[in-house]
């Protein structure tokens, strides 16, 4: 219940009665049932009163303020001055702003609580969300961390690349440096075979598509709370194992409204490979000695070489012409790096506003953000806006968080193909001496050559044709909505229910320009193609309930809650290509030419639809004893389409402890020790399916000739069951000194997945190359380590240095009697290994007399004989990493400061396809590795790296390389205008100007583009690029 | 208080409400797929799985005959380095190109076992007998087929006690042993007898198996299995059924515009169904796999019509690339590469017969049946003799080479007698070396699939591997 400080009464209570009006309405709308807002007041009212100061004593504005337990509550003011009104039950009030500690106060009957927050900087007095309960840290056995706005808003990427090197645990890999691509995260270890591995993501309370992040402004980021145990993620029960990671937007804070606008502009570049390719001299001298060795004909470095046989029967002429081709080739060394590439320019232009009164508080914001990837044609262009509203009228309160988000991205093509249409590849297949254009400006390609003769075969120039002459692109519409509202029915109980969407719909369109080669290299009619596409993905979830929340005696201090939810997904796709295209109606239906017999010009019509539906009970609770022991439990019972009936539905739990050591007596004497928490937690998740029916035995349709047919697709598995993961986890929060300069987190977890999904490979003559069936067990162990320390702290100068680092050894310990099988490009799946382990013969160098290539065989011989199954073996690591985390730094002196964040990968290896491609005899005719000129054997008595030309090139352990990095991931340096010249512009509050660097540097051995694009291996994927940005922020 | 406990009720009785409605919310079934309890209801279904073997069945037996004989070179302006470790004979079994045909057929043999179990359990009327049979028919042959294309791609010789292939009969997960050669050509032979006696004469959809491909199918099988009394009794018996095409037929043979001589083909209809033609010479106006020049100068040029059919010579192409090209499957429709796949002819009943009639020491009927089959094909051509069985047999082999080049002959061809694979210098410029490949390396027989050896304890690999 509220009541503002001053103001007139009747008009206040008209007001009031009109809001409650309004949020009756909503009430009706959310829960579906009459309102029942008459509850009678059993307790005379009281009022209590104070000023709220931050740790320099200045008035803190739009503190809240609420009854422990409750959600009645207000906001301090300008002032720092608040009013509450509190009924007998009221026993404690907390106080939290973000930025500072909560804190919580006994009441004891005063009616003035005057008190100064002090800055949090340390990460250990933190609200642990969890999207169904938000308990302080100090009374949750949960493990998390928590990222905030600052560390969020100002970095140009998507929200989940913006959390590496952050979170203990939580590993993540770039995957691509596209605009707008998403990565890979995974947390506390990979724990299934050929199951889900996604994290479940949240907002607001509604969980969120993953991978769909693009439309999603970083910017409107409140906190983002990964949650990593047991005692966290048992509440989302059949979808939790993987991790959840909630996301809770900004929301308004009341008081005078104040604006902000925040400009940022920017650029990217290439950060460059460590293998070098050839120039023209060097192939052409690459072509001769291959010429020389073996006879072979790789291009006219041999053709027109001295050396060539054939030359010394040409005659004058002849011979002219030949060493003139020679030299003019050898000086022509096109850099196709800048027809490929390019700096990528950067823009973000942001307003929002806040603000409200006791009622009513808003946050709304307009962001417009685009960046332009380092290869031409990708972009990525966003329009986001964001309008939060949160409702208090007495005992109702109510919130409606709207996100609209509209993203159009430009991909280039085939990224992570060893395709010449992919211009990552191209750009390192294209020869030296290609060039693309004649002298007349002519763009030669492969259609053309018969025309303007060339020595090359135009692999540069096609794919550079191909970018010019074809677009894919994708624009897609997102929504997020989440509404909630609950009702104080008596006190300590309340009512909750909350609704929410996520809709999103992608419009995919490819078109290949007809008047092309490209358009004519279309197989259907070749008159190029329009190809468009529509995804959408609706999800709506509504859960219902109730929360009970009291102190007993000042010392029994509960909330449990109780709750139904259903969630549903849905899931539709349509799409067309168009053949036959007009060219002067590009990019649109109207120009396909209607399908024929005889035209080739039928178009090809595909689609999909699935669905998908969750349905949970769930009962959790808090207890917790004089503040100091806090036992947290919770129940879910979960029923899931997406799985077989006789296993539908299952129960899921954890239990976890905390105990607040440092509020025992007998640390009271112990000053260094400021802050002194364990917990520990058990329990049971399991993780969401990849497919919708994956257990049902399945066919599709298929056609012969033109007539249709079925075929068996999938045989299903009546015993499908979830992967059941349980874990374990117990750790402490411990500071030191008076002012907690120095604060550690340390977790210790051990996570046993069992009834492990898997394709069970089985003999091909059953029709089927496997099965999918539940058995075997996969377990991660390790820990994680935050330690962060404020160096110097004094009034005008702040340095803070801290570290994570976090340890996870993954090991296959069971595979229900099924034989170690090979398992993704290059894995190996077998009792006692880490998942991801890579499978290869093992390289042996190269026989120094004869120029092949040796393995070594399982007794330690070498061979020249090269067979994958007799000789490869499992001893080269995991491409997943056992080791992540980051450094980070932040100075600030004044009004100036210095933020710096690395992270690092270490024991991983990945296998590196690029090298198959850029060192590979049977692409001599391509650009190669230098090493192939320079390392390559040549003749009897070389101690050489790669083997003759002539021998096979196989995939072996020579192509398993280390992948670890140390990474400059962001840098930040930043200047606050001083209030003294700002107090004479009266409307600006606040300027703060900034410059900024993603990826300045990366240490690392890897040899290819970049050691985190791709996953278990790399193969032209499109790499993290260089940025930088300046801008600023004003407030009004 | 009272108030503040119907509004609990209320609550509560709302959450009741919602439980009991979502036992029926999580209950979904596909929309985009056919549970497989219900795919074969009636007679028409089963004819829907027998299309769906037929869409099963590919063409890397060709394709792969192509990278590994003698018949094709990679030329310089391929750049893809597609199947170029193959055409070195740079293989194992981990290699997907040339283990390709083994998943291929066992999966088509799965679907046809599945539609053979469910053929007897669909209902049907009286009137439906003989479709019914048909159908039986037609996958019985169909079984007999993949089987023997996997013996021809990976049984370790064609001789008694080789490593044969399993015989699958029914659709099973079990990890089933190679038995003998012979034991498998046994059961080849079995179904395709059967099949013989079920297909009625009156079906002549050749793009199906009908009765006439039967005995073509069966002349094919006694020449790997050197029976040479029935590979005549079964040539003579299909060369009756369908005469040779004429001159004027046999180029739009290859267009699709006729069907002369052709017992079977596997019809393509969209770029979807694969373009058999994009492994030669594809959109990117690309020669990725040239005819051999050992082919091309073979060949009457002028005056067999066999090569202005398979062959183009074009010489405006450009500096740095070839002028040959194979076009045998570009096809006579707008779509580069759109061509049905010949899979029984007519010309190769007269080349079994000629080589059976060889080896039973009936010379004078040999040379008749190859002066017959070039005095078909060649403008102008005069009678030849042959003075001796060696000089037959040649005879018979370079006509094959010739006749059947890129329809999956040539490598296998050249195993059935233990030939070794001889590449001509000049087609060898890329090869890297790969220029012979004799009957005691590895590489000779086609390896199986690792992935079939590493779960299948029963399965062994070809010798050498």
């Amino acid at each position: 219940m509220f009541k503002v400080e001053c103001g007139n009464k009747q008009t206040r209570s008209h007001y009031s009665w009109r809001l409650s009006f309004i949020v009756e309405l909503l009430a009706i709308l959310l829960i579906m049932t009459s309102p029942c807002v008459h509850a009678a007041v059993n307790q005379a009212p009281s009022i209590i009163k104070g000023k709220v100061a931050g740790s320099d004593n200045l008035p803190l504005q739009g503190v809240s303020v609420i009854i422990t337990g409750t959600t009645t509550g207000t906001f301090t003011d300008r002032n720092g001055l608040y009013i509450l009104e509190v009924d007998g039950n009221a026993q404690t009030i907390e106080f939290s702003f973000v930025g500072y500690a909560m804190v919580r106060v006994p009441v004891n009957e005063r009616r003035e609580i005057n008190i100064a927050l002090i800055s949090n900087t340390a990460t250990l007095e933190d609200v642990t969300v969890t999207g169904y309960t938000s308990y302080n840290r100090s009374r949750s056995a949960s493990s998390s961390t928590t990222v905030s706005s600052e560390k969020i808003s100002q970095v140009p990427l998507t929200v989940d690349q913006i959390l590496q090197g952050r979170v203990p645990g939580l590993v993540v890999a770039a995957g691509s440096g596209q605009p707008g691509q998403n990565a890979r995260l995974t947390l506390r270890g990979v724990g299934t075979i050929t199951g889900n591995t996604s994290i479940l993501y949240v907002m607001d309370g509604v969980p969120i598509e993953t991978g769909f992040f693009q439309s999603i402004n970083p910017s409107d980021i409140e906190s983002i709370t990964v949650l990593k145990d047991a005692s966290a993620k048992a509440l989302y029960g059949s979808r939790g194992s993987n991790g959840v990671i909630v996301i809770t937007s900004k929301k308004g804070r009341a008081g005078r409204v104040s604006f902000d606008y925040k400009s940022q502009y920017g650029f990217s570049n290439m950060s460059s490979p460590k293998f070098k390719m050839m120039n023209a001299a060097e192939h052409l001298l690459f072509e001769e000695e291959i010429g020389l060795e073996t006879g072979a004909t790789a291009g006219p470095g041999w053709t027109y070489s001295k050396k060539n046989p054939a030359y010394a029967l040409k005659i004058p002429a002849e011979k002219q012409r030949a060493d003139f081709i020679i030299d003019s080739l050898t000086n022509l060394n096109t850099d196709w790096r800048k027809l490929f590439f390019r700096t990528g320019k950067f823009i973000e232009q942001q307003v929002n506003a806040s603000g409200g009164n006791e009622n009513i508080r808003f946050y709304s914001s307009l962001n417009y953000y685009k960046q332009d990837g380092i290869a031409v044609r990708s972009t990525l262009q966003r329009f986001t806006l964001r309008n939060n509203l949160d409702f208090t009228v007495k005992k109702f309160s109510a919130n409606v968080n709207l996100s609209l988000g509209y993203s159009s991205s430009s991909f280039i093509e085939s990224e992570g193909a060893s395709s010449g249409n992919n211009p990552l590849s191209a750009v390192y297949y294209a020869l030296p001496y290609e060039y693309p254009y004649f002298p007349n400006d002519t763009l030669v390609h492969s259609g053309n050559t018969s025309r303007f003769p060339v020595f090359d075969l135009r692999e540069g120039s096609n794919a550079y044709e191909r970018m010019l002459n074809t677009s894919n692109k994708s624009n897609q519409l997102k929504t997020i909505l989440s509404t909630s509202a609950s009702y104080t029915i008596a006190g300590g109980l309340v009512a909750k229910t909350r609704m929410g969407i996520d809709f999103r719909e992608s419009l995919d369109e490819a078109f290949i320009n007809p008047n092309s080669y490209s358009g004519s290299r279309v197989s259907n009619g070749r008159r190029g193609s329009l190809n468009e596409g529509t995804r959408r993905n609706f999800s709506i979830i509504s859960t219902s309930g109730l929360t009970y929340a009291k102190t007993f005696a000042e010392l029994h201090d509960v909330e449990v809650s109780t709750l139904f939810e259903y969630n549903f997904t849905g899931y539709r796709a349509f799409s067309y290509t168009g053949y036959g295209i007009e060219g002067r109606l590009p990019r649109t239906p109207a120009g396909i030419t209607a399908g024929s017999a005889t035209n080739s010009f039928i178009p090809v019509i595909g689609g999909s639809r699935t669905k998908s539906a969750l349905a949970s009970y769930m009962a959790f609770g808090r207890y917790t004893f004089e503040d100091k022991y806090t036992l947290n439990a919770s129940y879910r019972y979960d029923g899931s389409s997406t799985v077989p009936e006789n296993n539908r539905w299952h129960g899921f739990y954890s239990v976890g402890l905390n105990w607040e050591a440092k509020k025992e007596n007998f640390f009271d004497d112990v000053s260094f020790i400021s802050g002194l928490r364990f917990r520990t937690s058990y329990g049971k998740t399991a993780s969401p399916f990849s497919r919708d029916f994956g257990y049902i035995g399945t066919y599709a349709n298929t056609s012969y000739g033109g007539n249709a047919g079925i075929r068996p697709l999938a045989p299903g598995n009546p015993d499908y069951d979830w992967e059941y993961a349980t874990e374990f986890n117990a750790g402490f929060d411990l500071s030191l000194l008076s002012t907690s300069r120095i604060r550690l987190i340390m977790d210790v977890y051990q996570k046993t997945t069992d009834n492990l999904f898997f394709n069970r490979p089985l003999s091909i003559t059953s029709g089927f190359g496997s099965s999918i069936i539940n058995g075997g067990s996969v377990r991660n162990k390790g820990f994680e380590i935050d330690l962060q320390g404020d160096v110097i702290k004094n009034k005008s100068f702040t340095w803070t240095v801290g570290g994570n680092y976090s340890y996870n050894k993954n090991e296959v310990t069971d595979l229900a009697g099924a034989d170690a099988f090979e398992n993704g490009f290059t894995g190996l799946v077998r009792v006692g290994l880490p998942l991801g382990s890579h499978y290869a013969p093992k390289w042996a160098g190269v026989d120094p007399a004869t120029g092949n290539p040796l393995y070594y065989a399982k007794d330690g011989a070498t061979t020249t004989t090269y067979n994958a199954a007799t000789l490869s073996v499992a001893e080269f690591g995991s491409y997943i990493p056992a080791i992540t985390g980051g450094f980070n730094t932040s100075l600030s002196w004044k009004g100036i400061y210095l933020n710096a964040l690395l992270s690092f990968m270490d024991k991983v290896q990945r296998y590196n396809n690029e090298d198959y491609y850029n060192e590979n005899p049977s692409f001599k005719t391509s650009n190669q590795s230098i090493r192939m000129l320079y390392n390559r054997w040549k003749k009897p008595g070389d101690i050489a790296l790669l083997p003759k030309i002539a021998a096979a090139r196989n995939y072996t352990s020579r192509d398993i390389y280390d992948a670890s990095f140390l990474r400059l991931r962001n840098v930040n340096i930043g200047y606050s205008i001083p209030q003294q010249f700002l107090s004479r512009l009266k409307v600006i509050r606040s300027i703060q100007v900034f410059a900024q660097a993603e990826n300045l540097y990366t240490w690392t051995k890897w040899r290819g583009f970049d050691p985190e694009n791709g996953n278990e291996y790399a193969r032209f994927s499109y790499p993290s690029p260089r940025t930088y940005t300046a801008g600023l922020n004003v407030n009004f | 208080m009272i108030t503040s406990f119907y509004n609990k009720g209320k609550y509560i009785l709302l959450l009741l409400a919602v439980s009991i409605s979502c036992k029926k919310a999580i209950d979904f079934t596909p929309s985009d797929t056919i549970d497989a309890t219900k795919a074969y209801r009636n007679l028409s279904d089963i004819n829907l799985g027998l299309i769906g073997a037929y869409a099963g069945l590919g063409y890397t037996d060709i394709t792969n005959t192509s990278l590994v004989s003698d018949e094709c070179m990679l030329p310089t302006e391929n750049a893809t380095g597609g199947g170029v470790a193959t055409h070195r004979w740079q293989y194992d079994g981990s290699n997907g190109t040339i283990t390709a045909a083994f998943p291929e057929n066992y999966i088509a043999i799965d679907r046809i076992n599945k539609v053979l179990k469910a053929i007897d359990e669909v209902p049907s009327s009286s009137s439906e007998s003989d479709l019914k049979e048909r159908y039986r028919g037609e996958l019985l042959a169909l079984r007999a087929y993949c089987h023997f294309e996997l013996i021809r791609n990976f049984a370790s010789r064609y001789q008694t006690g080789a490593l044969g292939l399993p015989y699958m009969e029914t659709s099973v997960i079990s990890s089933p042993s190679r038995p003998a050669f012979e034991a498998t050509i046994a059961k080849i032979k079995a179904d395709l007898a059967t099949a013989k006696t079920l297909i009625p004469a009156s079906f002549t959809d050749r793009t199906r198996i009908t009765k006439n491909a039967i005995p073509a199918m069966q002349a094919r099988v006694a020449l790997y299995e050197k029976n040479w009394n029935e590979a005549i009794t079964y040539s003579g018996e299909a060369i009756n059924l369908l005469p040779l095409a004429t001159k004027t037929q046999f180029p739009d043979i290859w267009k699709d515009k006729n069907e002369a001589e052709v017992f079977w083909k596997l019809k393509r209809a969209t770029s979807a169904e694969g373009l058999l033609g994009n492994f030669y010479f594809n959109t990117n106006n690309t020669v990725l796999y040239a005819p051999s020049f050992k082919l091309l100068n073979l060949y009457d040029k002028a005056n067999d019509i066999r090569f202005s059919s398979y062959i183009k010579i074009d010489n405006t192409r450009g500096a740095g690339k070839t002028p040959n090209i194979v076009v045998k499957y570009v096809g006579g429709s707008s779509t580069l590469n759109l061509a049905d796949v010949k899979l029984y002819r007519t010309g190769e009943m007269y080349l079994i017969r000629a080589e059976a009639y060889a080896e039973t020491n009936k010379l004078a009927e040999a040379a008749g049946d190859i002066n017959t089959l070039r005095a078909a094909r060649i403008t102008g051509y005069a009678t030849q003799t042959f003075a001796s069985l060696s000089d037959l047999l040649a005879a018979v082999y370079t006509e094959r080479f010739k006749e059947l080049a890129f329809e999956g002959h040539r490598f296998f061809d050249l195993r059935r007698r233990n030939y070794n694979v001889v590449r001509d210098p000049a087609d060898a410029i890329n090869a890297l070396g790969a220029v012979l490949l004799t009957p005691s390396q590895a590489q000779y027989a086609f390896p199986l699939p690792d992935s079939e050896i590493k779960v299948n304890k029963n399965m062994v690999q070809n010798p050498n591997y």
